[in-house]
């Protein structure tokens, strides 16, 4: 069997309105009213990733997530397209973490699980976009890793994978056990089934705080926020004249040259 | 309003939510102005069990009942009426089966009909046969090898995307009415080709088309029930899947009431959003106050069957009339409420009230759906009731 781990991080819905973000410069917050909290969409292609393998091969899908207010409701949602299990990593401690201290977190956590083949996040969260977690776990658990992935396929103990680059992809193996952060060329989280979505609230939930877990996370902030705050954006509209077609298209040109667009 | 549905009910209305909202409403207007049937979208309901909601778990089914189906096709018309007529009309097409069907004939076609991988169809209305169905003009002659089929059925939802159909046709001609039977018909089956498709006013991603056997040789196995009851299964089948078509009416009218709610809230005119003003605000309160009501008529009678009651003839009727009317109001209203640009083909409005029209129409109209709960009025005996 398989043990295919799936890390999914808890966002504000990347979708919604920019006027629904608000920004509290003196705390270096976003402050978010009425904005529900989904899973992050490249953790999504994640757990899609996850649940092919399974499809093909006999695996368990283990789903953890960190953080702190966790949402049941939401998180649920991996137990309902076909997840076996979820872990969640709650406590205080765990808010606002840096990407190494979430890395770190999950890798401890993914440590006491034991006995996993595959671990599986997003390319970068919906958030903060850094995109340094899921390399991170690997660091610290010393396994390889393949990054922006759009295709993962087992073959005999090994992980091959396409990796997305800008004008096409790579093709990359690698032993297991490995991690794989994928990318959302792998395509969208499968809706759950109404089967599954009743079988679903009957699936394990488990819960571990910071001392469960048996670690803290580290108390210094590898990375330091400075400054949070919304650009400004103006808009301005010129329009280029011209007596015919193609002096109206030489002034334009000369206008955006003159702006370095050109 | 609480409606006291079950877990699974509750996961069924959500789960089609969500799918209508992301999948479908991006892309319905686009279907609207191609005329296209939503394939893409048959295929999610599919993959998702919910072509199954009212299918015994024996045929591949999640085994609950009407109620079930009409909180699909409510959620599903909230957002797309084509949609929710070309899924409920799967639905309409394996009724007559599924209630007087052999085991036979429900294990060959009901696990493909549960799981979404065929689409099925139901047939009766001819160019001469409408709300007199009796009219009917299509034959099945038997013979040594089977029936054959002959004539043409019209305005046939899901026409050429079905692979399963439910053929009324007559047995025996000069018994008329009496003489009716029906027949289970696959596509692809030589002498069976389908005409015109029609251009419509609404719905127009769902197919309306003809149907055309000439010659058409079926199987004997393939007649529903026995020969000569045709036209009382179907009276049956109709009484039984109106709800649903009360569910459609009832899901626009909701979509409807919510783009109006939404719209006067945000458009400023005189200074103020123009919910501000008491001739909008009492049009928004007649308008919830219709779909509430129809809502509650459409489950009731939806609970009425699915507990097993033998006749419900009346209530039935009413939950398509009253639904189809407060949907053609609603859609009225909410048109009148969002003013110049309603009538704009870049706002949602127009193609709801074009919607709305036809579920007046079909599935018997509403004159005759009124004739109908004036004749149970006449009998009724007002005792303990
Ligand atoms: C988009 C669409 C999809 C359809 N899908 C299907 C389908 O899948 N399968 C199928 O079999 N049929 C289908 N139909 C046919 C539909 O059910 C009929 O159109 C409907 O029953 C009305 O019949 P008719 O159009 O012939 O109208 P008519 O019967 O000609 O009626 C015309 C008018 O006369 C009135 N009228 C007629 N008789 C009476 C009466 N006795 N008392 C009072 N008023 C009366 C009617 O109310 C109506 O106002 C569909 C129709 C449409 C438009």
């Amino acid at each position: 069997m398989v043990n295919i781990i799936v890390c999914i991080k808890q966002v504000f819905d990347p979708e919604a309105p920019a006027s629904a973000y608000k920004i509290d410069a003196e705390a270096k917050r976003v402050i978010l009213k009425g904005i529900p909290p989904v899973l992050s969409p490249f953790d999504e292609n994640a757990l899609e990733a996850a649940l092919r393998i399974k499809d093909a091969h006999d695996s368990k899908v283990t789903v953890l997530s960190v953080g702190r207010n966790l949402s049941k409701a939401v998180l649920m949602k991996s137990l309902a397209v076909g997840a076996d299990e979820l872990l969640l990593l709650e406590d205080g401690a765990f808010e606002e973490m840096d990407s190494y201290a979430t890395a770190f977190t999950l890798a401890s956590a993914i440590g006491k699980l034991g006995g996993y083949d595959l671990i599986l996040t997003g390319r970068e969260a919906a958030d903060t976009n850094a995109g340094t977690v899921g390399s991170g776990i690997a660091e610290i658990l010393g396994i390889p890793s393949i990054t922006i992935v759009r295709k993962v396929e087992l073959d005999d103990g090994k992980v091959i994978a396409e990796r997305v680059v800008s004008d096409g992809y790579e093709v990359i193996e690698t032993p297991l056990p490995s991690l794989i952060t994928v990318s959302n060329e792998l395509g969208e989280l499968r809706y759950a089934t109404v089967k599954e979505l009743v079988a679903s609230r009957n699936k394990p939930i488990m819960t571990w705080n910071a001392q469960e877990l048996g670690v803290e996370p580290p108390q210094v902030r590898q990375a330091r926020l400075l400054s949070l705050f919304i650009p400004q954006k103006e808009n301005r509209c010129e329009i280029v004249g011209g007596e015919t077609a193609e002096e109206m298209g030489a002034n334009l040109a000369l206008k955006l040259r003159a702006a370095q667009i050109l | 309003m609480e409606y006291f549905l079950t877990e699974q009910q509750r996961e069924i209305k959500n789960l089609t939510r969500t799918i209508a909202e992301e999948k479908i409403l991006p892309v319905r207007a686009e279907l609207d102005e191609k005329e296209e049937f939503p394939w893409e979208i048959m295929k999610i309901l599919a993959d998702t069990d919910l072509f199954g909601v009212y299918i015994p778990e024996e045929y591949g089914g999640l085994g609950g009942g009407l109620l079930d189906l009409c909180l699909v096709v409510e959620e599903l018309s909230r957002v797309c009426s084509a949609v929710a007529v070309s899924y409920a009309a799967s639905a309409l097409g394996s009724f007559t089966l599924l209630e007087y069907g052999t085991e036979e004939q429900k294990r060959k076609y009901l696990l493909d009909i549960s799981s979404g991988r065929k689409l099925a169809a139901f047939a009766l209305t001819e160019a001469t046969a409408g709300s007199d169905a009796g009219a009917i003009k299509t034959t099945a002659t038997r013979t040594s090898d089977g029936y054959i089929l002959n004539g043409t059925k019209q305005f046939i939802t899901n026409g050429g995307e079905a692979e399963i159909y439910t053929i009324i046709a007559l047995t025996a001609k000069e018994r008329g009415a009496r003489g009716a039977s029906a027949f289970l018909v696959e596509k692809g089956t030589p002498g069976f080709s389908f005409g015109r498709k029609e251009k419509k006013l609404g719905i127009r991603a769902s197919a309306t088309r003809e149907l055309v056997f000439e010659d058409c040789l079926v199987p004997e196995e393939n007649i529903i029930g026995r020969e000569g009851i045709g036209f009382i299964m179907t009276m049956k089948l109709l009484d039984r899947s109106r709800p649903g078509l009360g569910a459609q009416a009832l899901g626009l009218a909701q979509g409807a009431l919510e783009a109006a709610v939404d719209y006067a809230r945000k458009r400023i005119q005189f200074g103020h959003p123009i919910i501000a003003q008491q001739a909008v605000q009492q049009m928004l309160a007649d308008m919830a106050t219709g779909v509430e009501a129809a809502r509650a008529l459409v489950y009731a009678t939806a609970r009425m069957i699915d507990s097993g009651a033998k006749n419900f003839t009346q209530e039935s009727a009413m939950s398509k009339v009253f639904a189809s009317d407060t949907a053609m109001k609603v859609t009225t209203d909410a048109m009148q409420i969002f003013g110049g640009v309603g009538y704009m083909r870049d706002y949602p409005i127009e193609k709801m009230f074009r919607d709305a029209k036809i579920t007046q129409i079909y599935e018997g109209t509403n004159q005759v759906l009124r004739n109908a709960i004036a004749f149970e009025l006449r009998k009724k005996k007002w005792v303990g009731d």
